[in-house]
């Protein structure tokens, strides 16, 4: 029970982490922006309470001290500068490790933290003279405004009301449980003793009340009462003013003349420096605003789950809508209708919840091309737009490290180091932009630098060194450039610590298109790169082309498809190799059958749909177009995601199974040897 | 890895002996329907099924046993399950029928599996044991190397 809590408690301590990393960034642009400063002492301080609670105690004491740093700075005791930043951003890694492994064990980890504490108490030890100081202005006691009001409540019950076993003061009771309450009783009506009678009730009372709670908090209390008693319930003020002299010298009248205090006396008091404390509660409340819960956290399975099941309801609203229509009973047809409206709706719905903004996992870069920055001690500004974009959570996840790598390279081999950059006549803050927008179902994501660029001479001699190309091919610059797409090709010859940790241009690449992306890169020598991503919106659904090939149906996705022409119409030759000829252009083919083992018998009416691959076009045949459908694209799970061919499964109306090729991956698998056939 | 206590096991033919698998990892059972056949496979996996909306790959076991010959009947059955209760980790194996869950108490020793047909089946199969029932004898089927196995 308790790893549960203690795992939920990771789970916030890395939002709370990834915040603070977001505000130091932000303070670093704005060193006296008190809000950030702000900011950043919650989320510690939220790290070192919820550390203690769940036994983390070394995150705790270690977020204690990181802290003070920045209660100091808060109270203008200390001035933030670059080096506290610096060394705040190491701190947070060393969270960030103790939040993976728990407390620290080993001797060296607890070192780099008493290393850590030891910077930081540099800090906090010297004692700096506060530079200015805050002296209250008046005597006046402040009216405190923390989004409370102050009610007069007037409670007169009936003489019965003992009767049916109502407690009056627990009425009372539940009222002080509200908030800060004085209470005035007035028993004037009390008889004297031989004229009493015990079951009735004399008293009335009136209760000064200061709660954060709504009124109806506050009617609720009488709901069973409401019928015996007399209730008056009037807001006199905004903020507590029970410490409000006038307000307690008329309570004490009250008391101790016996009097029922009056609202407008009450209303009547001019509560001092009211107005600005109302200028300060709206101020607060700009800095509430952000805690207002906007947004709930769920566990992304749930969701996962959600998308599944109403993609199943999907499914079979289609088999209803079929069998409402064969019924033609229009009772049926009209109910169908108005599931099959609801069950749109709740499906784009389910599909919005699974988009995320890119915006969380931006954090990551600017920290990457900070941090590398400054290590290779290169002037980098780090330019984002388009934050807000949403992509679903899964794309995301497969995004991340290609888009880490992209920047890494940008860093390391795009930018140049200041002095080459003036000696090139560019400033010497090199830029790099990270740009992303929609575009149809598309979204695209530009990362573009100002450094030196890529030089296709360079590109060309390395791909003939590695054996990828022939020396006497003759390329396009485009064409060479998406050579360091290859696998097994990298420019530079020493792996550097920074780019080359194992995963090339080609992974990224590989990554995008296991995705259903693309990328592609502009160069130009000395004015920097641009590489360009295209993603698809979702995941789980595609537009797609039903065909079928033997038995079974497939699903090919539109946006690959170029074009479909009938088989009467192409020259196939098959003595070389696949070729097909197709209004005098040539174009290499493969045919289905014969890549899914099936019985290869040629049928008269078969189709070759010409698709899209890198640059180029290349025929696959099938034995029938059936026609376009918008399918919802459902894994294969564990046991058949090595699958080369086929990337998913839908299924269709009438619950049946289409496969879902994806083609990049199919002509990727079975024509890899194109560049070794060229040379 | 500590073993979980086998407290129940759903007994199955193949031809036949007598297999079995964990009672608590069976999701489903179903009867033999259309399976849609993935290309680019190995033989005994026939295809995937659709299963309440998800995707689930059906392997023959009698293929894996190395039965030859194989017929369906009307005792044909899909025995679906989920080793880690994962939806991701869902498959399902053909059997010549389903038999009986049996109830394992304590006392019920657990017999060395002397079956070793592992020059006739498809993949490696190891037994967590052979259990004794009246004149019956039962093999346990170490689901997780077996699902291994069909991962590779």
């Amino acid at each position: 029970m308790i790893d549960k809590f203690k795992a939920k408690f990771v789970e916030e301590a890395q939002d709370n982490v990834r915040d603070l990393e977001e505000a130091l960034l932000l303070l670093e642009e704005d060193l006296g922006n008190r809000d950030i400063i702000e900011r950043i002492f919650r989320a510690m301080h939220s790290l070192k309470g919820g550390g203690a609670m769940f036994g983390f105690n070394d995150l705790s004491d270690f977020t204690h001290h990181l802290e003070t740093i920045f209660d100091l700075i808060r109270n203008d005791k200390l001035k933030a500068d670059q080096d506290i930043i610096s060394l705040t951003f190491n701190s947070i890694d060393h969270i960030k490790f103790i939040l993976e492994t728990g407390n620290l064990e080993s001797e060296e980890d607890k070192k780099e933290q008493a290393n850590l504490i030891k910077e930081i108490s540099k800090y906090t030890s010297e004692t700096h003279p506060p530079q200015t100081e805050t002296v209250k202005e008046d005597g006046v006691p402040d009216v405190v405004q923390d989004r409370s009001k102050t009610y007069l409540i007037t409670l007169m019950p009936d003489a019965e009301i003992l009767k049916n076993g109502t407690n009056l003061l627990f009425l009372l009771d539940d009222l002080h449980a509200l908030g800060e309450a004085v209470t005035v009783s007035n028993y004037d009506k009390v008889p004297v003793l031989q004229e009493l009678d015990p079951v009735k009730n004399y008293c009335s009372w009136q209760v000064i009340l200061n709660t954060k709670e709504p009124l109806n908090e506050i009617k609720d209390v009488f709901i069973f009462v409401e019928d015996e008693c007399e209730i008056e319930i009037a807001e006199i003020s905004e903020g507590n003013v029970l410490s409000h002299p006038k307000l307690k010298e008329l309570v004490e009248e009250a008391v101790t003349q016996e009097k029922v205090l009056k609202k407008e006396d009450l209303l009547n008091i001019d509560f001092d420096g009211q107005k600005e404390a109302k200028a300060a509660a709206s101020k607060k409340k700009n800095i509430f605003k952000d805690h207002k819960i906007s947004s709930i956290r769920v566990a992304s399975n749930k969701i996962d789950d959600l998308v599944n099941l109403v993609s199943e309801m999907v499914t079979i609203q289609a088999q209803l809508t079929l069998y409402a229509e064969n019924s033609g009973d229009p009772a049926i047809v009209a109910l169908s209708e108005n599931i099959q409206k609801l069950s749109r709706q709740l499906r784009d719905n389910a599909f919005e919840i699974s988009l995320i903004p890119i915006q969380n996992e931006l954090m990551r870069f600017q920290r990457l091309v900070r941090d590398l920055s400054k290590e290779m001690n290169k002037e980098i500004d780090f330019i984002i737009e388009g934050g807000e974009i949403e992509l679903d959570k899964n794309i995301i996840e497969n995004l991340t490290d290609p888009l880490l790598h992209i920047l890494r390279n940008s860093v390391d081999h795009g930018i140049e180091m200041p002095d080459e950059r003036i000696k090139a006549g560019k400033s010497p803050k090199g830029t790099i932009v990270f740009k992303a927008f929609y575009s149809g179902a598309n979204v695209i994501i530009k990362i573009q630098d100002d450094g030196k660029g890529i030089d296709p001479d360079v590109i060309r001699q390395k791909a003939i060194e590695r054996g990828l190309i022939s020396k006497d091919i003759d390329l396009s610059k485009k064409e060479i450039l998406d050579l360091v797409f290859l696998s097994g090709f990298t420019t530079r010859t020493e792996v550097s610590d920074i780019s080359g940790r194992g995963v090339g241009m080609d992974v990224v690449k590989r990554k995008i298109n296991s995705i259903r992306g693309e990328v592609s890169i502009e160069s130009e020598i000395g004015q920097g790169t641009i590489l360009t991503l295209e993603i698809p919106l979702t995941l789980s659904i595609i537009d797609g082309l039903l065909v079928t090939v033997a038995e079974n149906q497939y699903v090919i996705p539109i946006s690959n498809i170029e074009k479909i022409y009938s088989i009467e119409d192409v020259k196939i030759s098959s003595s070389f190799n696949n070729i097909a000829t197709i209004e005098d252009q040539q174009y290499s083919f493969l045919n289905l059958r014969e890549i899914f083992e099936e019985e290869d018998i040629s049928i008269d009416d078969s189709q070759l749909i010409l698709v899209k691959y890198e640059d180029k076009k290349v025929g696959v045949i099938v034995d029938n177009v059936i026609g376009e459908y918008q399918t919802v694209v459902k894994p294969l799970g564990r046991f058949l995601k090595k699958l080369e061919n086929i990337s998913g499964a839908s299924i269709m109306g009438d619950g049946t199974i289409s496969l879902v090729i994806d083609t990049n991956r199919l002509i990727y698998y079975n024509d890899i040897q194109k560049y070794k056939n060229v040379k | 890895m500590a073993e979980k206590q086998l407290t129940s096991i759903l007994s199955f033919n193949i031809k036949d002996e007598l297999f079995a698998f964990d009672t608590d990892t069976v999701r489903n059972i179903l009867e033999m329907g259309k399976i849609t056949r993935v290309p680019n496979t190995k033989e005994y996996l026939v295809g995937v099924i659709n299963l309440h909306g998800n995707i689930i790959p059906v392997v023959d076991l009698r293929n894996i046993m190395g039965v030859k010959n194989i017929k369906n009947t009307k005792d044909t059955v899909i025995i679906v399950v989920s080793n880690d209760g994962r939806t991701d980790s869902l498959i399902g194996l053909i059997v010549d029928g389903v038999k009986e869950v049996y109830s394992l108490s304590d006392d019920h020793a657990l017999l060395e599996t002397i079956i070793d047909n592992s020059s006739n089946t498809m993949v490696n199969i190891s037994f967590k044991g052979t259990l004794k029932l009246d004149s019956d004898f039962i093999h346990i089927i170490d689901q997780d190397d077996l699902m291994e196995e069909i991962e590779k």
